[in-house]
């Protein structure tokens, strides 16, 4: 098996009295797009701090692309792109000199490659950051994190201020990003952020991670409400009993229900019937993803 | 191009508040500079006479009988130093802990740049600022001369007080930057910059004139920048290399600290 991109293991960072990380053990794979989710405070920001050199680790190993961040951090960071949730810089200077200085510093990044991405997300380089929106000050970060075609792309918090077209378009070069090979690791506190690109999801609190789960596993888990109208009436009695079937209720010829899992077993039972209608909610992972929230704090408060 | 590295990107964000600087005490130089010949009225030596001796000490006031005497006294013994301490000051807070504190050093320290290398390409900015204001001044003063009558202060006179105030500029961008790089926060970095330059100010001009206080000039950056007249006496070696020392071991020791803490969020 081909060496993690990022690797952790029993990371500790305690700031003063409080504990922002306590014992991480994190894995990420050669060219996933890995959704790092947890609530504000739970050490998402923290672990990427770390990943970055920007703070050191209390006790613990990372190794990010085979590398130390402490000791190769500068070699490292070249091959890293990284946008922090809240990007700031100093308003005085326009995007584009911004933009050619942070090219700079990886040692040049072609102007017709700014201008490309510029465009994608049409955002004006002219203006004066100040002048900017957070929205579109958010671009000209997600500019700088994938100018230079990084083979780990690091994002805190990313589409936080995009509006919905842009986060489309946001997910679609994360996509892009993946199918080149590259590596993302992407921090959100909502699943919906990260449920549309991510390979992996892994839920950390209170400085560890509590699990891990293919996202494609989760939404076979998921719950999710499915609705089927029949040309003729049938009965609740039909349905009540299949697998992961629960809560059915029957008006005429309508048939509604909660279907935890796989759909198998209630489209072939429907299959016996003339089906003239179907309707299956996308599945909330958020519900299930706040599931694991709860019962940790039940266990927590027991 | 102004935006290739750390050095030539601080030097183009400070380009405004350099030029500002630079006008401003250029200006007040050139202006009390051009007060001498008006100076040297009998009228204004016995105006001076009337006030106690303490008071012209504690201003720097010592000899105003001379154009070297008025030049160390007025324009480089109080204002122009104040004044450079000041920018001084602000520049090395800003060079690490101002950024930091803003929440813009992450994003350049997130790209391939060392802490020590981006802390001393820093520095250096405020530096070649500093030496700037300070050559420019003494151009400045050299045009002057001729019409203002500074007899008896040559080239070298203005060269040697130009490389002290200079040495005596980077001593305390340097302490508000170690300070600064040190801790991250621009409060203290500050502060200790203001209170090194109050100390400093008053332990040359105002504590030696307590007895048994003298000693407290010897530790005063005011002191190892005028003692020995530089306008006159030329470059004083001890002076010159204490602010020296002083200025390499802070940039060292802070930029040192700097690269061993955790960035504050």
């Amino acid at each position: 098996m081909a060496e993690p991109t990022i690797e952790t293991e029993n990371l500790v960072k305690t700031y003063g009295r409080n504990r922002g990380l306590t014992g991480l053990d994190l894995r990420v794979e050669p060219g996933e797009v890995y959704g790092f989710l947890g609530p504000n405070g739970a050490g998402k920001s923290t672990t990427i701090r770390l990943l970055l050199d920007l703070i050191r680790p209390t006790s613990g190993r990372i190794s990010v692309l085979g590398a130390d961040p402490r000791r190769d951090g500068v070699a490292l960071r070249r091959r890293i792109g990284y946008l922090a949730g809240d990007f700031i810089v100093d308003g005085r200077q326009t995007a584009r000199e911004l933009l050619t200085y942070l090219g700079n510093l990886r040692g040049g990044v072609p102007r017709g490659r700014i201008d490309e991405l510029a465009a994608r997300l049409d955002l004006d380089l002219g203006r004066r950051i100040s002048g900017l929106s957070k929205g579109n000050r958010q671009k000209v970060g997600v500019v700088q994190a994938f100018m230079h075609d990084p083979e780990l792309l690091i994002l805190d918090e990313p589409t936080s201020g995009l509006d919905p077209f842009l986060q489309q378009e946001f997910l679609s070069m994360v996509r892009a990003a993946r199918a080149d090979g590259r590596t993302v690791f992407m921090s959100s506190h909502v699943m919906s952020e990260v449920q549309q690109t991510a390979d992996r999801v892994g839920i950390i609190r209170e400085g560890r991670l509590i699990t891990v789960a293919r996202v494609e596993e989760l939404r076979e888990q998921a719950v999710r409400r499915v609705e089927v109208s029949f040309a003729d009436p049938v009965t609740e009695a039909e349905f009540a009993a299949l697998p992961g079937v629960s809560e059915v209720s029957v008006t005429g010829t309508t048939l509604r229900c909660r279907l935890d899992g796989r759909a198998d077993a209630l489209v072939k039972a429907a299959a016996g019937h003339t089906v003239v209608g179907l309707l299956s909610e996308e599945p909330d992972l958020e519900e299930l993803f706040f599931g694991y929230y709860s019962k940790e704090d039940t266990r927590a408060a027991a | 191009m102004l935006l290739r590295d750390p050095f030539t990107k601080a030097l183009h964000d400070a380009r405004r508040s350099l030029l500002g600087w630079t006008v401003a005490i250029v200006a007040v130089g050139a202006m009390y500079a051009s007060f001498w010949p008006t100076m040297q009225a009998p009228e204004m030596a016995e105006a001076l006479q009337a006030y106690p001796e303490g008071l012209l000490e504690a201003f720097n006031y010592s000899d105003l009988t001379t154009a070297a005497g008025y030049l160390g006294s007025a324009v480089y013994g109080l204002l122009i130093p104040l004044l450079v301490a000041v920018f001084a000051i602000a520049a090395g807070t800003r060079a690490v802990a101002g950024d930091e504190e803003a929440g813009t050093l992450d994003l350049v320290l997130a790209h391939p740049v060392g802490r020590a290398r981006l802390a001393l390409l820093r520095f250096a900015a405020v530096a070649v600022g500093l030496v700037a204001i300070a050559v420019l001044l003494g151009l400045a003063m050299l045009a002057l001369s001729g019409p203002a009558q500074f007899d008896g202060i040559g080239v070298g006179g203005f060269a040697a007080m130009t490389l002290h105030l200079a040495l005596f500029g980077l001593t305390f961008a340097a302490l508000a930057f170690a300070v600064g790089a040190a801790t991250g926060r621009r409060a203290a970095a500050l502060g200790a910059g203001a209170g090194a330059a109050v100390l400093g100010y008053l332990a040359n001009s105002v504590f030696p004139q307590v007895e048994g206080l003298t000693w407290a000039r010897e530790l005063s950056p005011f002191h190892w920048y005028l003692g020995g007249s530089p306008l006159i006496g030329g470059v004083q070696p001890a002076g010159a290399l204490l602010l020296l020392g002083a200025t390499a071991l802070l940039v060292a020791a802070g930029t040192a600290a700097f690269t061993r803490r955790d960035l504050a969020v």
